[in-house]
């Protein structure tokens, strides 16, 4: 207890050093918790977007994820309702699957014929009702939220484009997409137009009547090669032009019914699904429920090569970018460690050539070098932990201001302005970490000088002027 | 050669006057061909040589010497908080030469009390706490040191400024908290380095009043080290040093009972 009281009041005494070492703990801890809190962010924000989008877990064809942009109908699903009931059946995976889904995805060139434009695209059929689910998961609770998907109780031939895509297409007008450039319209040409819809000409595809409906509006064809290499074309009707987050995928995305989507793909053959989605309740259950279905498919899927790939190897981007934040997260702890480090080492060691004589002194008396370490040891862990506990609530309070702010920001390779969010009471173990860590390093820089003021000869230090 | 072995060797064969324990005729410090010498630079400079003391036990003893004589080296090595480079030096009848650091600083809380030139309290410590804090390295419970502190506060005359921190004392008020600092745990001998030498001349005589007060009351042994002769009349034991070397040892003859006694009452009164 009194080493306790005299550490405290040795601190004191000189409080002005004392509180500039104290403030550049607890700005080093704030910064580190800061840069935590946005990082955690961006880790979590990128999370919701991808488990919205594409689910915790796809079950796919083992080759899918690396060949099946080229030709999907040969790494289709074959019977995916079967294997939806499975593992609908299944007790346990029943409590933790939040949304189960088929999705198609193909490669399709989207054309507006009227306009005389074509693009090349990624197509994804969905089952509407079940996607809008899952672009309601909200797990981290953040400020970002998805708006109802436009095809849930759209018309069969509905589907929704990148703004990219209506960019090219040249669709922004009829889908009211905002800050879109309107081109000068081009002097007619003599050459004998093309028919103002493909799809008439295309053997599958819409009645005469339903293509007579879709001559109004923002309309498209979407030309892919069928199972077998045969072209088929579907002409579909665009609801909405919606940015996709990312620059790349806004540019060439669009989403139709699936049933529509199998229709271009295999025509009158069996419809097949690229991929199952399955969207948990609980992040944290990823690999669990992985496991267990890694464990139902052989049985559920017969004798076709299926796996599950989480949402990580999904998605290499993610794991890219968490892990550069990671480096850059340790390369500043490492460097404010490193100040915290030098700079209550200095604190310390000037205490100790301070303070050499009442050292001397209480060798003297009694106490022993260890006492005298313990000391000087205590003091560095004082102002370590006030510092760094000072610094955390500082980070704590500033993140919280912040997010009240409602300041926004503009990712790189982003389409969309994000709300600037700092979660730092969100990653409580990084709170701790950070906090305990610093300390620990403010000790520790405390032990070399304090070593050096046990060593002192008694004799020596009560000489010292 | 030793000058002094002849009156040493006639102290050991006296039992001292008053004293009926054979414990109280062992010296509380002896020091056998003790010497010490400091390197500066690169010469090796002789401090002490072939030095042969004993230290009487309830006795008021003054090292007198001019600057330089080797009056602070000797009371370190007998505060046994310097080691001899030759030679053994025995307080409280145990030989300190083979001790361990931690040993010594146990033995130093045990049986040596320090009274420094510059006072040298812990300026951010209370006079009360200054006086408490050997008690509390020594691990004496709370209710003793609630005793004892008080009272020790009440014997140099600070009853009424316990809460003072140092920097809000005097120069002679701090000496009296060191005074009482360094009688705390009771020890076997007090050590003090010139404890007048900052003081003025009344302040400072006052101060040598209360360490003789003090040692009379408690019957522990002080040694004390001065350049000033008027302290001699004080003293029982009179040691005379220069250039390392002890010149001469006068000792009174003395009677402990009247101390002995006054040990006695404040024992009682503690328990």
């Amino acid at each position: 207890m009194i080493d306790f009281a005299l550490a405290v009041r040795n601190l004191l005494r000189n409080s002005r050093r004392s509180l500039a070492t104290f403030i550049a703990l607890a700005i080093g801890t704030s910064s580190i918790l800061l840069f935590s809190g946005f990082s955690a962010n961006i880790k979590l924000s990128m999370q919701t977007a991808y488990v919205r989008t594409g689910g915790h877990l796809q079950i796919q064809h083992r080759d899918f994820f690396l060949y099946g942009s080229g030709d999907p109908t040969a790494y289709g699903i074959r019977n995916f309702r079967g294997l939806i009931d499975a593992i609908q059946n299944d007790a346990v995976l029943k409590q933790q699957i939040l949304v189960l889904t088929p999705t198609l995805q193909f490669g399709s060139i989207a054309g507006n014929y009227e306009a005389g434009v074509s693009r090349t695209v990624i197509g994804v059929g969905l089952v509407a009702a079940d996607y809008n689910r899952m672009r309601s998961w909200n797990e981290f609770n953040l400020p970002q939220t998805d708006p109802p998907f436009a095809l849930d109780g759209a018309a069969p031939d509905a589907a929704i484009i990148g703004t990219g895509v209506a960019r090219v297409l040249q669709l922004c007008e009829a889908l009211k997409v905002e800050g879109c450039r309107r081109l000068t319209p081009e002097p007619p040409s003599e050459a004998p137009a093309l028919p103002s819809d493909i799809a008439e000409l295309a053997l599958e595809g819409s009645t005469a009547a339903a293509a007579d409906a879709m001559r109004t509006g923002a309309k498209i064809e979407l030309l892919a090669s069928r199972a077998g290499g045969t072209p088929n074309v579907v002409a579909v009707q665009v609801v909405l032009a919606e940015r996709q987050g990312f620059k790349e995928l806004d540019e060439v995305y669009v989403m139709l019914q699936l049933p529509q989507a199998q229709r271009l793909v295999y025509g009158r053959g069996e419809a097949e699904a690229t991929a199952l989605m399955v969207q948990l309740a609980h992040s944290s259950d990823v690999a669990r429920v992985k496991a267990r279905l890694e464990a139902l498919l052989p049985a559920a899927a017969g004798a076709q090569p299926l796996v599950v790939m989480d949402f990580k190897e999904l998605n290499p981007f993610f794991v890219q970018t968490i892990g550069m934040f990671d480096t850059i997260f340790g390369f500043i702890f490492v460097l404010i460690g490193t100040i915290v480090l030098f700079t209550v080492s200095n604190t310390m060691n000037t205490a100790v050539v301070e303070r050499t004589v009442e050292v001397g002194t209480i060798r003297a008396i009694g106490l022993r070098a260890r006492g005298v370490q313990r000391l000087f040891v205590l003091e560095g862990a004082l102002l370590g932990v006030s510092g760094a506990v000072a610094g955390a609530v500082f980070a704590l309070v500033l993140a919280a201001l912040v997010n009240q702010l409602g300041l926004t920001w503009m990712p790189p390779g982003s389409g969309d302005r994000l709300p600037l969010v700092l979660l730092v009471s969100s990653v409580p173990g990084v709170v701790i970490g950070t906090t305990v860590g610093l300390s620990m390093i403010a000790t520790l820089s405390a032990w070399w000088p304090a070593r050096r003021a046990a060593r002192l000869g008694i004799v020596d230090a009560l000489r010292h002027v | 050669m030793n000058s002094v072995d002849e009156p040493e060797k006639r102290f050991r064969a006296t039992p001292l006057e008053g004293s009926s324990a054979s414990h109280d005729a062992q010296p509380v410090a002896e020091v056998s061909g003790v010497e010490k010498s400091y390197r500066m630079d690169a010469v090796e400079v002789p401090v002490l040589k072939q030095i042969n003391l004993l230290v009487r036990p309830g006795h008021f003893t003054v090292l007198l010497g001019p600057s330089g004589s080797g009056k602070t080296t000797l009371l370190n090595l007998i505060g046994c908080i310097d080691r001899p480079d030759k030679g053994e030096v025995t307080v409280a009848g145990c030989a300190v030469n083979d001790l361990s650091d931690d040993e010594l600083s146990d033995f130093r809380a045990k049986h040596i009390g320090f009274i420094f030139q510059n006072f040298n309290l812990l300026p951010v410590l209370s006079a009360y706490e200054n006086i408490e804090y050997p008690l509390l390295l020594a691990g004496v419970p709370a209710k003793v040191r609630g005793e004892r502190v008080p009272k020790l506060l009440e014997a140099v005359g600070l009853a009424d400024l316990a809460k003072n921190r140092p920097g809000q004392l005097s120069g002679g008020q701090r000496q009296r908290v060191a005074i009482a600092r360094a009688l705390a745990r009771r020890p076997r001998l007090v050590i003090a380095d010139e404890p007048t030498a900052n003081l003025d001349s009344q302040t400072g005589s006052a101060i040598l009043s209360l360490m003789r007060h003090m040692q009379q009351r408690y019957q522990i042994s002080f040694l004390f080290s001065s350049h000033d002769r008027s302290v001699i009349r004080a003293a029982d034991d009179t040691i005379y040093l220069k250039d390392g070397v002890i010149q001469s040892i006068k000792r009174r003859q003395v009677s402990l009972a009247e101390p002995t006694r006054s040990l006695q009452r404040d024992q009682s009164e503690a328990a």
